[in-house]
């Protein structure tokens, strides 16, 4: 490995998390790991609008300079990003790419947009999907 | 067909006949573009009925233009008692004043009509002729006509509102004038684009009476010409192109959406007004000497969008830079993989490349310091996921057979990496000039590495890594009995045995061997490949050889700028001139716009170069071509906090001053006289 320093281990191969809440796992398994190198250039907090009929469940996510908390908080945040339930448990699957949902309306921001483009790079990809990595 | 009319503001543009007029078929490129969409494909003007003759063609500035025009078409004699003026901006959406004249004694009641349409094809659609999968409708109020497209939460449309009273209808708007005897009408009309639903309505860019350019990013056009170095020069042609070019490139820069704010070039008009990794980091490096925040730009955009999961739809791996964003239907609804699509091997190590080449012109290593970990993620793939055979090489094959890039270096076109024979190759394939850009990319990542990063270790292993891949590449890519590199290997580890201007890149890049590099000067500048006004891409002989086939024949003016400064970069001065010369006597008769691409047909057969036929223009890395050829004849080249100078001019061009060249040395002026004789003047015919 040449990264030295200030990376986090990546899989070859997607996590595939259970289907029945992927959502809510995704948003456990952020808190979890603290601090994030991929987001070492963002700082502000994320609103995460998960609308499943009448009912709404949010994510409140805080970034300061990586460092990542999560909270249910229902907080006025710097970019908040609302969609169906359903379409976020896909997302939290890799099975629906946020980018393109995004381009279609199914996912609406407001606020910042550049830091939802960092965020998605926490994203899992596709379950299926494989490259071939060096083993070293 | 009459010849079509441009004009853009960032990924905006609309392109019409010379009368204005828009009457786009499903696979034609005329209409109002905007992110990748087509919000027009009609825009007819007729006054009682009869279609408009043009006079002539202002073209104003890159964002406006103006058409003049009189009643009556096919008549070879006009004497119309009517002029009609359009004046049409773009800028979210466009703005369009239409005034018409009355030059008689007597007043006279008109029936002025402007037929509206639009099909919302996306882009990919346009180029392939797609059917269409959503909804159309229309509403109207007013003097106002909305033309909507829907597809589930997609959702796109088009208003046109007009000044003057009108009766609107959803095919268009009817206006019922009066002009005065010697008076005049007119109306402004604003069509605006819109996506999403239940958008607010916002106004176009410009309105009425306003001139002043003002492009979507932080510095406007006069300033941006007015911050780049000046040149001073006895030849008008060269004067004229490098003040083409920068205007051109500033008209190019564009802000992606969800991308903060931050602009960067874009490919070309009219299908690449979008950001991809491989050409905005062509034209960044071309640029660096001359408007340096590009590069900036560049590598903060297509860091924050780098690759970090893997998705073989998108060909995505971590660490991977992207190769094209786009906006569009298809892309929304992953009918195509460009969300953003990552299929491209050699824009992960360019990145390398350029950060280092910008810390080397500007000094700037807080730059260097923020993107560490882009930089260190791009080393890494070249290994990690690049190498796909495990060799030691940059090999690709993508994961996306259905609509994934068969041939991932720039040279994309199905039929472009061949064997002499004709053959094609198996996947996965090693083209050389990635190689080289492996190397390069090692050599100045141990510069990072030991002088900002402070990282010893990392320097010494990218040194050692990059010396074995140096060796290798000369051992396993040297035609022996041709004396030049193969164009590629193919999956057996075989020689896919083309000459090809890809040795050009290898010079520029640093990995031929001091030993090996005169042979293939000579044959860049041989008869095989060079054609008088520039190096081809594949060279005459081989068997898919065709003057005018895309990858295979042609002449790219911004590959002949990255073979100059490889040729310049193993001293081989004068044969950069001659380059130079070239693809400059060409630049002089396309009037300093460079084509994307022109035949590879020999200079002293055609005597002017033949435009590739569906090539794009204004394209970026054309546009870029003569920056980059003003730095390679004038040797500038920086040396710690200094700027080297040492020129080797074609004699035609006579004397030639930079001024003010930005840089960490501040500002810094450079001189040169051409002295080096070149063959192709001799066969230089002026049109």
């Amino acid at each position: 490995m040449i990264r030295a320093h200030g990376a986090s281990p990546r899989l070859a191969q997607n996590e595939n998390p259970g289907v029945a809440d992927s959502a809510a796992h995704f948003f456990d398994g952020l808190a979890s790991r603290g601090h994030e190198p991929l987001l070492a250039k963002a700082s502000g907090t994320l609103r995460f609008e998960l609308v499943d009929g009448r009912k709404t469940e949010r994510w409140f996510v805080e970034v300061r300079k990586g460092d990542i908390a999560v909270s249910r908080r229902n907080a006025p945040a710097d970019c908040v990003v609302r969609g169906e339930r359903a379409l976020f448990e896909r997302i939290a699957q890799g099975r629906q790419n946020a980018t393109a949902a995004l381009l279609r309306g199914a996912l609406e921001v407001e606020g910042t947009v550049g830091l939802l483009v960092l965020f998605q790079k926490l994203l899992p990809g596709p379950p299926r999907s494989r490259a071939r990595k060096r083993r070293p | 067909m009459s010849e079509l009319v441009q004009i853009l503001d960032g990924n905006t543009f609309v392109v019409s006949d010379d009368r204005g007029d828009i009457e786009a078929s499903r696979t034609d490129p005329t209409g109002l573009f905007s992110f990748d969409t087509r919000f027009l494909s009609r825009w007819v003007l007729t006054v009682d009925g009869e279609r408009l003759n043009p006079l002539s063609v202002d073209d104003l500035q890159y964002f406006e233009t103006r058409f003049f025009l009189v009643p009556g078409t096919g008549t070879v004699y006009i004497d119309s008692k009517l002029s009609v003026i359009r004046q049409r901006a773009v800028g979210d959406g466009f703005h369009e004043e239409l005034t018409i004249l009355n030059h008689d004694g007597k007043a006279v009641s008109l029936v002025v009509r402007l037929d509206a349409a639009c099909d919302f094809a996306d882009l990919f659609e346009v180029k392939d002729a797609l059917q269409k999968k959503g909804r159309y409708y229309t509403r109207r109020s007013g003097r106002q006509l909305v033309l909507g497209y829907e597809r589930e939460t997609f959702r796109r449309e088009t208003t046109i509102t007009a000044s003057a009273r009108a009766t609107v209808d959803e095919d268009g708007l009817t206006f019922k004038v009066r002009v005065p005897a010697h008076g005049s009408w007119t109306t402004d009309l604003d069509v605006v684009t819109a996506h999403g639903a239940g958008g607010t309505y916002v106004r176009p860019k410009y309105t009425r009476g306003e001139h002043r350019a003002r492009p979507s990013m932080e510095v406007s056009l006069e300033r941006w010409v007015a911050g780049a170095p000046s040149l001073e020069c006895d030849s008008d042609p060269l004067r004229a192109t490098y003040r083409r070019s920068l205007v051109d490139l500033a008209a190019l820069r564009f802000s992606p959406p969800i991308a903060s704010g931050r602009s960067l070039p874009a490919a070309g008009l009219p299908w690449f007004m979008t950001m991809f990794g491989r050409d905005s980091i062509f034209t960044s490096l071309q640029a660096l000497p001359f408007t340096p925040e590009l590069a900036a730009t560049t590598l903060r955009a297509l860091g924050s969008w780098q690759g970090s999961r893997v998705d073989d739809f998108r060909d995505e791996d971590p660490g991977r830079i992207l190769h094209e964003m786009r906006y569009g239907e298809m892309t929304a609804f992953e009918e195509r993989p460009h969300s953003p699509y990552y299929g491209c091997a050699d824009a992960t190590p360019l990145y390398v490349v350029l950060l280092d080449e910008y810390e080397r012109w500007t000094g700037d290593r807080a730059l260097v310091r923020e993107l560490e970990y882009e930089a260190r993620a791009a080393l890494d793939w070249i290994d990690e996921y690049a190498d796909l055979l495990g060799t030691g090489y940059i090999w690709y094959r993508r994961r996306n057979a259905k609509t994934g890039l068969e041939n991932q270096c720039w040279k994309d076109s199905w039929d472009s990496i061949s064997y002499r024979d004709g053959r094609l190759p198996g996947f996965p394939r090693a083209t050389c000039e990635l190689q080289g850009y492996a190397y390069d990319a090692k050599v100045r990542g141990a510069r990072l590495a030991r002088s900002v990063w402070k990282d010893e270790p990392l320097a010494v292993q990218l040194e050692r890594e990059a010396a074995e891949l140096k060796r290798r590449f000369n051992r396993d890519f040297w035609v022996e009995d041709g004396e030049y590199f193969a164009l590629a290997l193919d999956p057996e580890g075989r020689q896919v045995d083309c000459l090809a201007s890809n040795n050009g890149h290898l010079l520029w890049s640093g990995i031929v061997d001091k030993s090996k590099a005169a042979a293939v000067a000579g044959h860049l500048l041989g008869g095989k490949l060079f054609s008088g006004w520039g190096v081809r891409t594949l060279a005459e002989g081989e068997a898919r050889y065709n003057p005018i086939g895309y990858h295979v024949g042609t002449v790219w003016p911004f590959d002949n700028s990255f073979i100059a400064w490889g040729l310049r970069r193993y001293g081989f001065k004068e044969e950069a001139a001659e380059i130079a010369a070239g693809i400059l006597d060409a630049a002089e008769v396309f009037e300093g716009r460079l084509p994307e691409a022109f035949g590879g047909y020999p200079r002293t057969q055609t005597t002017y170069p033949v435009r590739y036929p569906t090539a794009c223009s204004p394209q970026a890395w054309s546009t870029g071509a003569p920056l980059l050829f003003l730095r390679t004849m004038l040797g500038l080249e920086p040396h710690g906090e200094h700027l080297v100078v040492d020129p080797a001019l074609p004699r035609g061009l006579g004397h030639v001053e930079l001024l003010d060249i930005p840089g960490r040395w501040g500002r810094i002026d450079a001189f040169g006289r051409g002295r080096v004789e070149v063959r192709a003047t001799q066969g230089r015919r002026r049109i």
